[in-house]
This record gives structure tokens, C-alpha cells and sequence, in this order.
């Protein structure tokens, strides 16, 4: 792998450019009803900042935060809004495995994205627990009925989107054992937005690819 | 006067009946207090109030004593009986004292011990410890509490002993419509029994105690088993399926394919014909069997690592636990399974050629099992208790951990219920599970090998 692909690789994964299209995406598209032509050189601009420098939105929404005295979890804030659907994500294709795949991870994300809400009373968490579980099967079922389907000649970078994202799965089951001894809800939300990343990371790559 | 001489107790002198009754309670009061510091201390924990909270890991790897009275187990109850409504319980306690299947009044007969932990309710008596009976918890359907003018009970609606039919209900006072159950041959109707534990406590404090124990146990086992959902969801949908017919009889598509998953990872393996051999039919020989590992093709790449990892894990325990005619015994009972035989003799067999010293091999099968019969699985690996950090206990709370740093962690509790296995598994558990995760193909390999030389074959 070059420098280059390294570089690639660790920027997409990188979960600090999450910040981007979570917050400040949904920003543009209210600020296109207003000035259309503001908020493409905005988006534009932001999208060229965040791929040359990786973390610079969340620094910035950091930075206006501070500045405006708004003390909040940024964390949990990001988790609570990263369940929306991110257009550039999308799947555009019209068969119903393309459709199954966008839905499956809307499901996902807006699962993942109330775990703020249900973290603090057990049963219902331990519900939730179960939700996201069946979410996340049924998504990989998805991805799976699509590689049965669909021959790919750069099905390489498919099978590992998808194993990054079973990892990731794994991370989160793993960070939820630690949060059921140490109470550290935090630790989750940040699991729970890697997740939710990784989620996007699979529709991107599969709209890349198909 | 004659007042004032009544009124003045005259020394010396003691009524006969007096003497005689106060000798006989002092001498009671004074057995009590012999027995009372003759009895060993309970094994019990500083409680957080105002809920007890107590630490899971004492749940978990320990366990707490409350002293009670055993009052005695109804069988038979129906199985739609609401713990918690008071006018039935105490109807079916009442005829129950009646028909003396529960004890009248309370004395230092009754006195017991309950020994509470995650895996367990044990009941023992105080003086003699002799066991009374012990309930899993995943055969407690309910815990209550009802206060009867003094009498503070508690109640657990446990399932009923496993193994027995469902059995007229003996409260017939309280059975509902033939509808919700079922006739027997004989007419009688049927409905879905279970036991009722019958407890009491010295006080509501007491009472209130035991059953937020209990629910903290609930609490542990629910988010455990939770967990493993999670555990179990994600390696379903990590697994690619294939063209070829899976592992399990059920073809289900979300279950990886050993063979391929075997020819893919470990090369010059070939585990599809030594599972057909089990002494059936012909092992390659090692000329037809390719030395070198097969180039991966568009469909080994397919297979889910994690999938094939385990499989290469439980393999290479294998072959470091086993010997030869074990292994070759393994593959026979696995292809058994395979072709239509029951989990239960899966495991009774397993069980068997495993022995106790290595029963906890068994829980290197858990992802293999397929979900029609996990639950069988689990609830066997628990009879025969073995636990890990997977099963119906898990690490969720760091319990178990696959890291060097928690080698110290148990998978039993301080009741010592999975005897030979922790040995087995405290040490290093890290390094263990890490064995288990590689050798396996080996094994089965080496059984190829071993099958090729003894000429098994049609």
C-alpha cells in the first residue's frame, strides 16, 4: 500500500471527519434555502479543508461552542444527530438490494442515535442492546445478499468495508461490557458514532463500487 | 390488709407451676442461645442503600448468605399463577398448611440458609448444611414478597423439576377454562405446572432484601444474555455464505461453510473428507492432498475471517487436548451432528469423550452451533457447569477477559460449580482461548493423515 493509500484509508476511517456531514452537512442544506450559492462555496470549501486536514470542522464547531459559553457533550451531541441520512451516501440504484442496504443502515444509525436517551434506564438500554443487534445482523445479511447477487470486479474493497465494520460491531460489544462494570457511558456514545461511521463508510464504498 | 399481705410477695416461696415453666423457657432460651453461637457465621456482604447494592463481581464470582426459614416447595402449581397476587398465593399457602405439604408453625426447624449467587439459588439448612435443593436462576420465573400479619414471605416461581410433563394441576380451586390448558388421555385437564419455593424472613427489611438480591441478579443475567445476542448477531452476520451446503442440517445460509472455510485458510487441509471419513469412507491420501496451500479463489475470499479464525482456533486447542483416536472420535460425532443426529447426543457424546478435565473444550463449539439448537447447548454446558465469559455469564463484566492483564479471572463463583475447569482456564486464559483459536485444522488434518495410514476407507 503507498503513502497515499495509507493516507486515504486512515482519512475515511477517520471518525473526527464524521463531524462534517453530521453537523455542519444539515447546516448547508438549510443555509441552500437561503443563499444556494453561499452554501456550495461553503460546503465546497469545508469539504476541500476537512480531506487536506482531517478534524478540522470538529475543531472549529469546537471552537464556536467555546466561544458561545454552550457547554455541551459534544459527543453525545454528535451521536443524536448522526442518525440522518447523508445525501453523498445514498445509494442511487434502483433494485431492491441497493434500497434494502439504505434502509438497513438507517435503521442502524437511528437506533445507535438513541442510545443517549435509553443509556441511564437498564431495561430499556438492554432493549435497545437487542435492536441494535438485530439491526446490525440484518444489514450484514444485506450486504451479504448483495455479494451473492452482484459480481464485483473490485470486490476487495467491499469484503473489507465490511470486515471493518464487524470489527467495529465487535468494539462496540466490547465497550458495552466494560460500560456495564465501570458506568462510563462515554465511552459508549464514542463506540456507538464509530459505528454509525463505519455504517456510512459500507454505503459510500458500496456506491462507489456498484 | 389482707390486700396489703396478698400484694407482698413472700419470699421463698415459688409457684410449682412457675418454677417448672420458667426452667423449662430458660432452658429453651439457653439451647437457643448455644445453638445460636454454635452456628457458623454467614457468608454475607455490607449492603448500598437504599437499594442493597451489592458488587456483581460478588454475584459473579462469589456469593452472599441470608438466613431464612424454609417453609417448603409446592409442585404442580399452575403455571398462570401471578406471584404477586396476594389472595392467591396465600389460598394456596393456606391449603397447602392445611394438607401439611408446607410447614404449620415455624421453628428452628425450618432455619436455612440461602446462598445467593449469579449462577444459583442454594438453599441448605443451618445447622447441618445439608443441602436442601438449588435452583438456577435461569429457572426462576419470579420472585415475591407478601406479608401475612407477621409472617413475611417470600415467594420464587421456579419452573418445574426438568424432565417432568406437565401434570394435573393440583389447585383445582384456582384453575382457569379448559381452554388454556390441555386434556390428558384421561380427561383430566393439563395445564403448564411450575414450583413454588415458599420462604419466610424475620422482617419486611429482610424480605425486601432478598428480593432486590434477586433482582440484581435478574439484572446481571439479562444484560449478560444481551450481550451475547449482540455476540451471536454479529458473528451471523459476519459469515458469508456459499454456494455449498453449510455445516448444519438446518442449510442455513448464514452459517459458514467449514470445508471451505478450511481449504481457504489452512491450505492443504482438507477437512470435508476427513469428517466423511469418521471411518466411512477414503481420506486423501497425502499425494492427492495438494502439499502446498491452495491459491485462494474468488469464493475463499468470501468466507468471513472471523468465522474461519475460530474455526482454526477450536482447532488447534484440539489438537493440543486430544489424542489422536480422540480427534478421530470428534470428527465422527461432529459428522454425526452433521448428518441428522440431536444436539443432546451431540453433547451427552462430547460430553463423554471430552471427560472432566476437558469439558470446557465444549465451549470452543458454542459458534458453531446453530440457532435452532443453541439453547439446548447453553443450558448444557450450564448443567455440566462449565461457563466462560460467552455463555449465559459473559466478561460483560470483566470477568472473563482475553487479555493478559485479567488471567486471574474466574469463570465460577466461589461455590466452586465448574470444579476441574477452572484450572484449566484461569491460568493465562488468554494464551488458552488464543490455542483454541488455531489448531484445528491441524487436528483434523492429522486425523486425515492418521485415517489415511490405518486404510479406513470403503
Amino acid at each position: 500500500m503507498t503513502m497515499e493509500e495509507m493516507k486515504n484509508e486512515a482519512e475515511t476511517n477517520s471518525m473526527v471527519s464524521m463531524t462534517l456531514y453530521a453537523v455542519m452537512y444539515p447546516v448547508f442544506n438549510e443555509l441552500e434555502r437561503i443563499n444556494l450559492s453561499a452554501a456550495q462555496t461553503l460546503r465546497a470549501a469545508f469539504i476541500k479543508a476537512e480531506k487536506e486536514n482531517p478534524g478540522l470542522t470538529q475543531d472549529i464547531i469546537m471552537k464556536i461552542l467555546e466561544k458561545k459559553n454552550v457547554e455541551i457533550n459534544f459527543t453525545e451531541s454528535l451521536l443524536r444527530m448522526a442518525a440522518d441520512d447523508v445525501e453523498e451516501y445514498m445509494i442511487e440504484r434502483q433494485e431492491q438490494e441497493f434500497k434494502d442496504l439504505n434502509e438497513k443502515a438507517r435503521a442502524l444509525k437511528q437506533i445507535l442515535s438513541k442510545i443517549p436517551d435509553e443509556i441511564n434506564d437498564r431495561v430499556r438500554f438492554l432493549q435497545t442492546i437487542k435492536d441494535i443487534a438485530s439491526a446490525i445482523k440484518e444489514l450484514l445479511d444485506t450486504v451479504n445478499n448483495v455479494f451473492k447477487k452482484y459480481q464485483y470486479q473490485n470486490r476487495r474493497a467491499l469484503e473489507h468495508q465490511k470486515k471493518e465494520f464487524v470489527k467495529y460491531s465487535k468494539s462496540f460489544s466490547d465497550t458495552l461490557k466494560t460500560y456495564f462494570k465501570d458506568g462510563k457511558a462515554i465511552n459508549v456514545f464514542i463506540s456507538a458514532n464509530r459505528l454509525i461511521h463505519q455504517t456510512n463508510l459500507i454505503l459510500q464504498t458500496f456506491k462507489t463500487v456498484a | 390488709m389482707e390486700d396489703d399481705v396478698k400484694k407482698v410477695k413472700k419470699p421463698g416461696l415459688v409457684s410449682p407451676f412457675k418454677r417448672v415453666f420458667l426452667k423449662g423457657e430458660k432452658g429453651r432460651d439457653k439451647k437457643a442461645q448455644e445453638k445460636s453461637s454454635e452456628r457458623r457465621a454467614l457468608h454475607t456482604f455490607s449492603l448500598s442503600l437504599p437499594d442493597h447494592r451489592i458488587d456483581p463481581d460478588i454475584l459473579l464470582n462469589d456469593y452472599i448468605e441470608k438466613e431464612v426459614k424454609y417453609l417448603g416447595q409446592l409442585t404442580s402449581v399452575p403455571g398462570y399463577l401471578n406471584p404477586s397476587s396476594r389472595t392467591d398465593v396465600l389460598q394456596l399457602i393456606d391449603n397447602a398448611r392445611k394438607s401439611h405439604q408446607l410447614a404449620g408453625n415455624l421453628t428452628s426447624e425450618q432455619d436455612a440458609v440461602v446462598s445467593l449467587s449469579a449462577y444459583n439459588v442454594k438453599l441448605t439448612r443451618r445447622d447441618t448444611e445439608d443441602i436442601i435443593l438449588r435452583v438456577p436462576i435461569h429457572d426462576i420465573a419470579a420472585v415475591s414478597y407478601i406479608r401475612d400479619d407477621s409472617l413475611h414471605l417470600v415467594l420464587l416461581k421456579t419452573a418445574q423439576e426438568v424432565g417432568s410433563s406437565p401434570c394435573p394441576s393440583t389447585c383445582m380451586e384456582l384453575s382457569k377454562s379448559a381452554t388454556m390448558g390441555s386434556l390428558s388421555e384421561s380427561g383430566a385437564v393439563l395445564v403448564e405446572a411450575c414450583s413454588l419455593l415458599v420462604l419466610a424472613v424475620d422482617n419486611k427489611g429482610a424480605a425486601e432484601e432478598l428480593c432486590l438480591l434477586l433482582s440484581q441478579v435478574f439484572q446481571i443475567v439479562y444484560t449478560e444474555s444481551t450481550i451475547d445476542f449482540l455476540d451471536r448477531a454479529i458473528f451471523d452476520g459476519a459469515t458469508t455464505p456459499t454456494r455449498h451446503h453449510s455445516l448444519y442440517s438446518d442449510d442455513s445460509s448464514s452459517k459458514v461453510d467449514v470445508k471451505e472455510a478450511f481449504e481457504a485458510e489452512a491450505g492443504t487441509f482438507s477437512f470435508q473428507s476427513s469428517l466423511e471419513a469418521g471411518g466411512h469412507s477414503p481420506c486423501p491420501s497425502p499425494s492427492s492432498t495438494p502439499a502446498s496451500p491452495q491459491p485462494k479463489t474468488a469464493s475463499d475470499s468470501e468466507l468471513s475471517t472471523t468465522a474461519a479464525e475460530l474455526l482454526q482456533d477450536y482447532m488447534t486447542t484440539l489438537r493440543t487436548k486430544l489424542s489422536s483416536q480422540e480427534i478421530q472420535q470428534f470428527a465422527t460425532l461432529l459428522h454425526e451432528y452433521r448428518n441428522g443426529s440431536s444436539i443432546h447426543e451431540f453433547c451427552i457424546n462430547l460430553r463423554q469423550l471430552y471427560g472432566d478435565s476437558r469439558k470446557f473444550l465444549l465451549l470452543g463449539l458454542r459458534p458453531f452451533i446453530p440457532e435452532k439448537d443453541s439453547q439446548h447447548f447453553e443450558n448444557f454446558l450450564e448443567t455440566i457447569g462449565v461457563k466462560d465469559g460467552r455463555g449465559i455469564i459473559t466478561d460483560s463484566f470483566g470477568r472473563y477477559r482475553r487479555t493478559a492483564s485479567s488471567a486471574s479471572d474466574s469463570t465460577t463463583n466461589g461455590n466452586g460449580a465448574a470444579g476441574g475447569s477452572d484450572e484449566a482456564l484461569a491460568p493465562s486464559e488468554g494464551d488458552e482461548w488464543d490455542r483454541m483459536i488455531s489448531d484445528i485444522s491441524n487436528d483434523i488434518e492429522a486425523l486425515g493423515c492418521h485415517m489415511d495410514q490405518d486404510g479406513t476407507g470403503p
